[in-house]
């Protein structure tokens, strides 16, 4: 199996301490047609640190993840991403952050290799070409590079999806179950790259509903439980219950700008 | 300089990603210059067969039937960003919105420019009209014309595309918005075919000029509030 | 309180200018009586127009500052405005008929600017409705609110240039009672109406701005509710 080479942001060098938290929320709630599928979260994260979310279908770790990619904004409650808020600052937090979600956003009719390069384009990547032959070659699609996407199975687009992921700089990278639909293949490069994430300090965070694979990987775990954290645990993982009615109406009605 | 020169980059980005998709795509432009075809048959239909009376409403035809073929059109080229939840991914990437606008516009100026002129094409054809001694004035129009339903459908396009019942709602929205661009654009065209006798061709089409100017404008500064979500 | 005293002043002045509008000031020399529906006309569609502009600036103040006080007043001007403009519209065909002998004429500017506007508004309306989180909705509705807003002048000139090209110089012309050189009781007449259905817009306004609020808040505690609930409920094991 290749060696994957992961491309560090400055972000991300330099000791974990002295760097803000890559994730710290507060309170954070998101409501869907009136339920909450996130209720009060309050957690932060330190920089460098690969943490696994874990939970339920439907317990809310999609919707933690998607509120710190900014693909939706918090109803009630902060989130920040190395200090920086998803609400104020999204065109920041999304330089920083990196994103694997079920559905990979890739393009059927164009090929594995001009999907990459599209991305490569709209995440600036230098030396673009060079980038995107390695990322194929990482994920192991470099045989099927010029194939289009729509003949792919949801596995190699995942792979891709990690390709495209390979392709940026960011310093926190949020994979929403990385090992489903993967073959054993696949799920080794996860492992990968995991293992080189972690080495070069780029802070992951991983939603999954089992554990079994992650345990050689996380620093620290968080239970999500019907939107709200059931436990925490880990190095560089801190969680704090929610507030409650009599102290919570002022952080309510504060709805991130 | 720089910052432009990347933004210009990314839309160009944009469109050719979008070309490509359309054009090794389920054969939608084909199937849409058709439908362009068939609507200008049926106004021949609906309003012949006095052949006076459809040379006068020829312009008429010809930009309905752009405009209608212009919904479907923009349409696709958003339908496009369904696949797999790729107008998500597209919202992530750290871009500016008006840059992924032009480029979604860009595209959708392409494929207008192509309507437009087949359609121009066919009318001359279908309705005896001469358009070859005014060929100049006549592509200004069908430029600007296309020009500003791709400013104006890419933001509805957009707008509506992970709506529910979003087949009526973009014609509900695009059409009264458009009806200066075509009046400007029909007037434009009856006059450049009669020779202009009135002078009053210069100014439809900066009439139009000016709509796809503001549109342009507000599309670009609007889009990135479609894209949250 | 202060609102109800406007509502009454509304009202008075409403039936006042109607009164006026039909008993008091000479009618026109040519249209006949038939021209007195110009005032409540003319006066609805000027609402009208303010009122769209009112929803695209409410809808600019939401994009701004995110205040959902401004959404409650885009949708407050929309709702007031699509009435004052199906007013306007119906006022003109009402006129027309008697004067040209058909419902619509395709060459009053007018008439024709206002059609578009009360399109503009039933879109904006039904794309409210599709969003149901409330601030997507604001947010959506923001900028289909300024686009439309940003082509009502242009619509409007448009529409002027086409019909200043079919100069037909009638009697039965629309612009009459615009005319500035129009007699004084006419334009006063007119002035009077335009004052009287503002203030009763303006009315209408902060009723329905009061109601929007009202729902907003009460869908609000609504949800602060379902979320304290369920930081407080039992965990299920």
């Amino acid at each position: 199996m290749p060696q994957t080479t992961i491309y560090v942001s400055p972000r991300s060098v330099g000791a974990p301490d002295s760097r803000p938290p890559a994730v710290d929320t507060t309170d954070l709630a998101r409501l869907f047609a009136g339920s909450p599928a996130l209720a009060g979260v309050s957690l932060r994260i330190d920089a460098g640190r690969t943490v696994a979310l874990l939970g339920a279908n439907g317990a809310g770790k999609t919707t933690l993840l998607r509120i710190l990619t900014t693909a939706i904004a918090p109803s009630y409650g902060r989130a920040c991403v190395d200090g920086l808020d998803v609400g104020r600052d999204p065109h920041l937090v999304r330089e920083r952050v990196a994103y694997l979600s079920h559905a990979t956003g890739m393009y059927d009719d164009l090929t594995a290799r001009e999907n990459l390069a599209f991305a490569a384009t709209m995440l600036g990547t230098p030396d673009a070409e060079q980038r995107v032959e390695r990322a194929l070659a990482d994920v192991g699609l470099a045989q099927r590079s010029g194939d289009r996407v729509r003949g792919f199975s949801a596995g190699m687009r995942k792979r891709l999806a990690l390709g495209r992921i390979l392709l940026g700089n960011a310093s926190l990278v949020l994979l929403d179950e990385p090992y489903a639909t993967l073959d054993a293949d696949g799920m080794g490069i996860v492992d990968q790259l995991l293992a080189a994430w972690h080495q070069v300090g780029v802070t992951v965070l991983v939603a999954s509903h089992t554990t079994d694979r992650l345990e050689a990987f996380v620093d620290g775990r968080v239970i999500l439980e019907r939107g709200l954290i059931a436990a925490a645990s880990g190095h560089g993982v801190v969680s704090a219950p929610p507030s409650l009615p009599a102290d919570s109406r002022p952080a309510l009605r504060e709805v991130a700008q | 300089m720089n910052a432009l020169r990347l933004e210009l980059r990314v839309a160009v980005a944009v469109a050719r990603k979008d070309a490509l998709a359309e054009l090794r795509g389920r054969h939608a432009t084909v199937s849409t210059l058709f439908f362009a075809a068939i609507v200008l048959l049926l106004f021949g239909f609906a309003l012949g067969p006095d052949a006076a009376r459809l040379a006068a409403a020829a312009p008429g035809f010809l930009w309905l039937a752009v405009v209608f073929a212009g919904i479907l059109a923009v349409n696709r080229l958003h339908l496009l960003e369904t696949d797999d939840d790729a107008m998500e991914q597209l919202a992530l990437y750290p871009v500016s919105r008006r840059a992924i606008y032009a480029g979604k516009a860009l595209g959708g100026f392409a494929v207008m420019l192509l309507i437009g002129i087949v359609v121009l094409g066919a009318v001359g054809i279908l309705f005896a009209v001469d358009i070859a001694s005014a060929w100049l004035p006549l592509s200004t129009a069908v430029v600007l014309g296309a020009l500003g339903v791709a400013a104006v459908g890419t933001f509805y396009a957009g707008l509506t595309v992970r709506l529910r019942a979003r087949e009526v709602m973009l014609p509900l929205l695009m059409l009264p918005v458009l009806a200066p661009l075509l009046l400007g654009a029909v007037k434009a065209t009856t006059a450049a075919i009669a020779g202009d006798p009135f002078g009053e061709l210069g100014a439809w089409l900066q009439l139009m000029a000016a709509f796809d100017l503001v549109m342009l404008v507000a599309g670009a500064a609007t889009y990135g509030f479609l894209l949250e979500d | 309180m202060r609102t109800r005293i406007l509502g009454f002043v509304a009202l008075g002045a409403v039936v006042a200018m109607t009164v006026v509008g039909l008993f008091v000031v000479p009618a026109d020399l040519n249209q006949g009586d038939a021209q007195r529906i110009m005032y409540p006309h003319v006066a609805s569609a000027w609402v009208g127009y303010l009122s769209f502009g009112v929803t695209a600036l409410a809808g600019i103040g939401w994009l701004w500052r995110r205040d959902r006080r401004f959404d409650a007043v885009a949708l407050a001007a929309a709702e007031i405005g699509v009435m004052f403009t199906a007013f306007a519209i119906w006022g003109g065909m009402m006129w027309g008929r008697p004067i040209w002998g058909v419902f619509w004429q395709w060459e009053d500017p007018r008439l024709v600017t206002t059609a578009l506007l009360l399109a503009l508004y039933v879109g904006y309306l039904l794309f409210r409705r599709l969003t149901d989180d409330p601030e997507r909705r604001a947010t959506r509705a923001a900028i289909v609110g300024i686009v439309a807003a940003i082509d009502i002048p242009i619509v409007h000139f448009s529409v002027e240039w086409w019909r200043g090209l079919h100069q037909t110089a009638t009697i039965g012309s629309p612009d009459r009672v615009l005319n500035p050189s129009a007699p004084m009781q006419f334009v006063a007449t007119l002035l009077g109406t335009l004052a009287a259905f503002t203030l009763a817009w303006a009315y209408l306004m902060i009723r329905r701005y009061q109601l929007a609020r009202a729902e907003a808040q009460r869908e609000e505690s609504r949800r602060v509710e379902r979320v304290m609930s369920a930081r407080t409920a039992e965990p299920a094991r």
